[in-house]
């Protein structure tokens, strides 16, 4: 009876120390900067920057797809060839995460968490789980082709990356229209 | 064996402890489920602006200078927003640093972004330090068609078109004329930020409360006290139940 009221004292102990010990684990800071990231996608070539010009009906979609206002009159993306890198905000819970997309052939080629700046939930940005998103495409509705996995204690952190990757292949559709079959881009 | 009864004052000590502890922990307990579910609870998002709690947290209303940019002024409210003649136009983390204008464009330096506008207010873009922004830049200056950025020693040549920087021959003291001096806002102007001025957030006063830290070294002292006064409350309460199992093996 003795041993197993001390196992109980003791792993309620442990159980404590982890509670206190995981806002240790957070994930906050910038992991790379913007020039660094198109570097590194687009080496050894140098992309141009551009920019995409909202209009009231691309705000419109955009609004849509990430379910709050847009602002800004521009966006600016980086272009070789049909490979576009976008440098996107969501706001996760409460401060907005900063997420790196290439896109390529109007397939996701790489998801990047740049800036994470939640106190949890920063799992987001291994890179084992963002490999999930990689050759995702755009649906008719808007969405992502792939089902993601959700991770326990980062359920809206995975939401705004699902959000901006689904916007940043809308924008790559955008400056990159899809050829038709007869030539004419739809 | 021998019996092991509580002994009596460890009894009287766990009873006067939980009778002066009890009123701080409940209070401890209600604020931190508070704070727990402070985004539910829409905590951050209630900002309190009275003027003793202001007062208690070293803030004053600032005095509000800005730039005046031929016919607009443009300025922080001091609660990271940037104004342009009164109208909010994009957020801007303090301190605006500098602001200039040319025929098509606002240029408004924040602490860590330079916020692009277009000559009505509207948000083009922000080149943040993340995007490539040097961390060193303290003013934005435009010389005929021609921005340029300044560090302390030396002037950064900046296009916002592909927001490129590029290196000058150019001295910061070649440019100094050209930067736009700041100056006090028109009082009709500063009226329109009482509501938008400095805050607190209600998350914030009870975080502080939670902490002991509303009251400065001494309330963490105190928040630090009443910890170690739980933990000896646990042990005497741990000890007490043990004893008594004791006894009711025997």
């Amino acid at each position: 009876m003795f041993n197993s009221a001390y196992n109980r004292i003791f792993f309620v102990g442990l159980l404590a120390t982890t509670l206190l010990a995981s806002p240790l684990l957070s994930a906050k800071g910038v992991y790379q900067s913007g020039p660094d990231f198109f570097a590194e996608v687009f080496t050894p070539h140098k992309p141009q920057s551009k920019v995409l010009w909202m209009t009231a009906d691309i705000r419109q979609q955009a609004e849509k797809i990430l379910d709050r206002p847009v602002v800004g009159l521009r966006v600016r993306y980086h272009q070789l060839d049909g490979k576009t890198a976008w440098i996107l905000e969501e706001i996760g819970k409460e401060m907005p995460i900063t997420i790196g997309v290439v896109i390529n052939q109007h397939k996701i080629a790489k998801v990047k968490i740049l800036a994470y700046r939640e106190s949890r939930g920063g799992e987001v940005r291994y890179p084992a789980y963002m490999a999930q998103y990689e050759g995702a495409v755009l649906t008719d509705q808007r969405k992502l082709d792939k089902s993601i996995d959700g991770i326990t204690g980062a359920t809206l952190s995975v939401w705004a990356v699902n959000k901006v990757a689904a916007l940043a292949l809308y924008y790559h559709g955008l400056v990159n229209p899809v050829e038709s079959t007869n030539g004419q881009s739809k | 064996m021998k019996s092991i009864k509580p002994s009596r004052t460890n009894i009287i000590w766990h009873r006067r402890l939980g009778l002066s502890v009890f009123l701080v922990l409940i209070f401890l307990a209600i604020s931190g489920i508070a704070l727990n579910h402070s985004p539910a609870l829409k905590l951050s998002k209630t900002n309190l602006s009275n003027n003793w709690l202001l007062s208690w947290y070293g803030l004053e209303k600032p005095a509000i200078n800005g730039f005046k940019l031929q016919d607009k002024w443009l300025y922080q409210n001091g609660n990271n927003q940037l104004f342009l003649d009164g109208q909010s136009v994009a957020p801007c983390s303090a301190p605006l640093r500098s602001g200039v204008g040319n025929a098509q464009s606002i240029f408004a330096l924040c602490a860590n972004a330079l916020v692009m506008l277009t000559e009505n207010g509207a948000l083009l873009e922000t080149f943040s330090q993340l995007d490539g922004l040097p961390a060193n830049v303290q003013a934005v200056a435009a010389v005929e068609d021609s921005l340029y950025l300044l560090t302390d020693s030396a002037v950064l040549g900046f296009d916002p078109d592909s927001l490129a920087v590029t290196a000058t021959a150019k001295t910061p003291a070649a440019l100094s004329e050209s930067l736009t001096v700041m100056a006090a806002v028109p009082e009709s102007l500063t009226e329109q930020l009482d509501e938008t001025g400095p805050s607190i957030s209600l998350e914030t006063v009870i975080l502080d409360l939670h902490s002991g830290r509303f009251f400065g070294q001494f309330g963490v002292l105190f928040v630090d006290i009443i910890g170690l006064l739980v933990c000896i409350l646990s042990i005497t309460g741990l000890w007490a139940w043990l004893s008594r199992l004791r006894q009711i093996n025997q």
